[in-house]
């Protein structure tokens, strides 16, 4: 479906650039490398939507501070743009701006917020250059629905707030110090535990089963369905202690019934803390459960004004 | 009621952008002035400014900006700077270093900062033209914050991670020392133990030119003798821009710290002239009550001050009601103390003068010296009475008064006495 109607819709879409234009995008470019700015130009003649990665990164790199920069060399679409890159708001903005005028595409605030993740901008600016329809952005999950949400909860739920997308979850735990088995583990040295970081990242995998796996109509994933099966290739690289904020990253590799491979990583500030080639869950999918119609609201007999199910 | 010290300085000024080069410059009455390029269109009558030197600030996009390199601006900051809030963060960088205050020091809920700046008119005046020709979603987005008063407070306490008080104080041509002024109550009150006071102006075309169409610029060519406060011949100011930044302790605070102040402050004075929005009382009525109100609330005599760092700024009309005020509250004392303006050398600094001014008080007390009042060759008629000395004297001052008058017809004393 998508290449010919695509090749089409870019086609139609674009009008090569004057050379008036061409001098103002440079201008607008002058701070990125000469690879973005020839990328934007061949971009802006052919319209061929293969340009647009060089493109965005190379917007991205010149608002990144000089010593952040290797980053963004290899692969890093999972970057994300605040948290990783130490851009605010206000920066994205900015980057946002000037992608527009590059590409000449314009992207909505609400759908900014989305945008998370480099991955993300570049399959949003690509669907838009190809006339498609961008993918449903992340989900953000936290407080009263994550608690809601996982069949896990205090004092062994080890996710604060998660963003959780079909292709990526990422989540963050800030070890408070209280929880219950810092006080043994170890005596008068509280560190948390590797197998509890594993279980951390067990626990974005249940949000991910639950929350971002596409699953058929009237289907859904199982609460009671979901547990762990099996971890290989962990590695330990850091102590991680009470005030350290956990940035855990997970990565579907395999998603088929009954089971779930991941790849996860946690991560304290720009610090590796702990690695998992594989873990993997399993899951079930059951039928959705028969939600009751919510009473019209305008029915004047409405005595049953239970409140409508929070699902 | 604790008593209150300065203890540390910055400076980014036309005659110096240090301590060290602004005492220098003060004693040996080196001034800021050259023709400017900026002015140099035949339509424009004003030819002489005193600019902020090892600066440049003119492009429009603050990255395209010349910075000297003692100063550490990352780019997230550069955004939101108008080039008086850069000015102001420079010296701001220089105080703190002055003062040896720690990152803890001035980051805290009992350490504040009060801000005078009249925005930044020509980035605000950019990015109307940008939003008028581009759309305003094409405009940076913090344009507002460089360009709006305020830009300095918002900045600063951004920037150095202020906790306590802050805000922005906008009587034009008396704003720094309005901002001193309630930092000193805020001491005072036991609200704070330490206040930043920062005066800060672009010094462009945009901050400058606008007072021709009012008169009140000196149309004189000559570097040397456009800004000529008490002299006959004098025809206006000459503009200026930069920043000061002066840091105000708690007596406790100094004693916590083990520091030397520079001068303890001992408190200020301010009324209104209730007169004319731009004109000053031709009797100078505000400016005297405002003398007599900071005198009566430090408990000091006119026959005890030793000198008056004047507002003085060399137009007509301001610098002789300044003399008349100045005769009615000290009387014959008046030919006694010493009274000069520094704008002679830095030309007028608009919400920057009364932070800067205080600070070459500061210095003074420190060092030891009087300021001449330069550039009078021959002195006005309606000055008699009073002892300018037209170089600079080498005399302990014990204490001394800075004078500061702004648009609206408000006028602020400060008193500064030397820390024995």
């Amino acid at each position: 479906m998508p290449s010919a109607a695509a090749t089409t819709t870019a086609t139609l879409a674009h009008t090569p650039l004057t050379a008036e234009a061409e001098a103002a995008m440079r201008e607008s470019l002058r701070r990125c490398s000469a690879k973005t700015i020839e990328a934007a130009v061949a971009y802006g003649q052919t319209g061929a939507p293969q340009h647009i990665p060089a493109i965005i990164i190379g917007i991205i790199e010149r608002f990144v501070e000089p010593e952040l920069r290797p980053r963004l060399a290899a692969d890093c679409d999972d970057l994300r743009v605040i948290e990783d890159l130490g851009l605010d708001s206000l920066t994205m903005m900015e980057i946002v701006m000037l992608v527009e005028e590059v590409t000449r595409t314009k992207i909505e605030n609400d759908e900014l917020r989305g945008l998370v993740t480099i991955g993300d901008i570049k399959i949003f600016v690509d669907c838009r250059a190809r006339g498609v329809p961008p993918p449903a952005p992340a989900k953000f999950i936290l407080g009263d629905e994550l608690r809601t949400r996982m069949p896990i909860s205090a004092p062994f739920l080890f996710l604060d707030e998660a963003r959780v997308s079909p292709t990526l979850a990422t989540a963050s735990y800030r070890i408070t110090g209280q929880e219950f088995f810092l006080a043994g583990h170890f005596k008068g040295n509280p560190v948390m535990p590797a197998s509890i970081m594993l279980e951390a990242l067990g626990q974005l995998g249940v949000l991910h089963l639950l929350t971002g796996l596409p699953v058929e109509a009237g289907k859904v994933v199982g609460v009671a369905t979901i547990f762990f099966a099996s971890t290989d290739g962990v590695r330990c690289h850091r102590v991680c202690k009470p005030g350290d904020v956990l940035t855990l990253t997970l990565k579907p590799k395999r998603l088929k019934e009954p089971l779930a491979v991941y790849t996860g990583s946690i991560r304290v500030g720009q610090d590796k803390a702990i690695s998992a080639e594989e873990i993997t869950l399993t899951f079930g999918i059951v039928d959705a459960p028969v939600v009751e119609p919510a009473p019209a609201p305008a029915a004047p007999s409405a005595e049953a004004s239970a409140p409508a199910p929070t699902a | 009621m604790p008593r209150i010290f300065i203890t540390g300085l910055g400076f980014i000024t036309s005659i110096g952008n240090s301590s060290a080069v602004v005492e220098q410059s003060l004693r040996e009455l080196r001034h800021g002035f050259e023709r400017h390029p900026s002015f140099a269109a035949d339509n424009i009558p004003v030819k002489v400014a005193a600019p902020v030197r090892e600066f440049k600030t003119d492009a429009e996009d603050p990255e395209d900006w010349t910075i000297p390199g003692a100063y550490s601006v990352k780019r997230e900051q550069l955004r939101s700077l108008s080039p008086n809030a850069l000015y102001a963060s420079c010296a701001m960088q220089q105080a703190i270093a002055d003062a040896k205050l720690s990152p803890e020091d001035v980051s805290n809920d009992d350490t504040g900062l009060y801000a005078a700046s009249a925005g930044s008119p020509g980035m605000l005046a950019r990015q109307v033209n940008r939003m008028n020709q581009h759309g305003v979603m094409r405009c940076p987005p913090l344009g507002i914050v460089a360009s709006i008063a305020g830009t300095v407070q918002f900045n600063l306490v951004a920037q150095f991670k202020i906790k306590g008080a802050s805000t922005g104080f906008t009587s034009a041509c008396a704003a720094s020392a309005h901002a001193m002024g309630f930092a000193i109550d805020e001491i005072a009150l036991g609200r704070q133990q330490r206040m930043f006071v920062v005066g800060a102006e672009d010094g462009n075309v945009e901050t400058i030119l606008p007072f021709a169409a009012m008169r009140a610029l000196s149309l004189n060519p000559d570097p040397e003798t456009a800004s000529r406060p008490f002299d006959k011949k004098r025809d206006g100011f000459v503009g200026t821009g930069g920043a000061t930044v002066l840091v105000l302790e708690s007596e406790a605070e100094v004693l916590r710290r083990g520091v030397t102040p520079y001068a303890e402050v001992l408190g200020w004075g301010q009324a209104s002239d209730g007169h004319n929005v731009a004109i000053p009382h031709p009797e100078g009525a505000g400016l005297t009550a405002a003398m007599r109100k900071a005198l009566k609330a430090t408990g000091i005599t006119p026959a005890e001050v030793d000198h008056i760092n004047a507002h003085g700024t060399s137009t007509p009309m301001g610098d002789a009601a300044e003399c008349k005020a100045v005769r009615t509250v000290f009387g014959e004392h008046a030919a006694r103390l010493a009274m000069s303006s520094t704008k002679a050398l830095t030309g007028h600094g608009l919400s920057l003068a009364g932070a800067m001014e205080a600070g070459f008080c500061a210095l003074a007390l420190k060092r030891g010296f009087i300021p001449g009042s330069a550039h009078i060759s021959e002195l006005d008629p309606a000055c008699a009475g009073i002892n300018i000395p037209r170089t600079t004297l080498l005399e302990q001052p014990r204490i001394v008064l800075n004078n500061s008058s702004g648009f609206g017809g408000a006028n602020v004393c400060v008193v500064l006495k030397l820390v024995a």
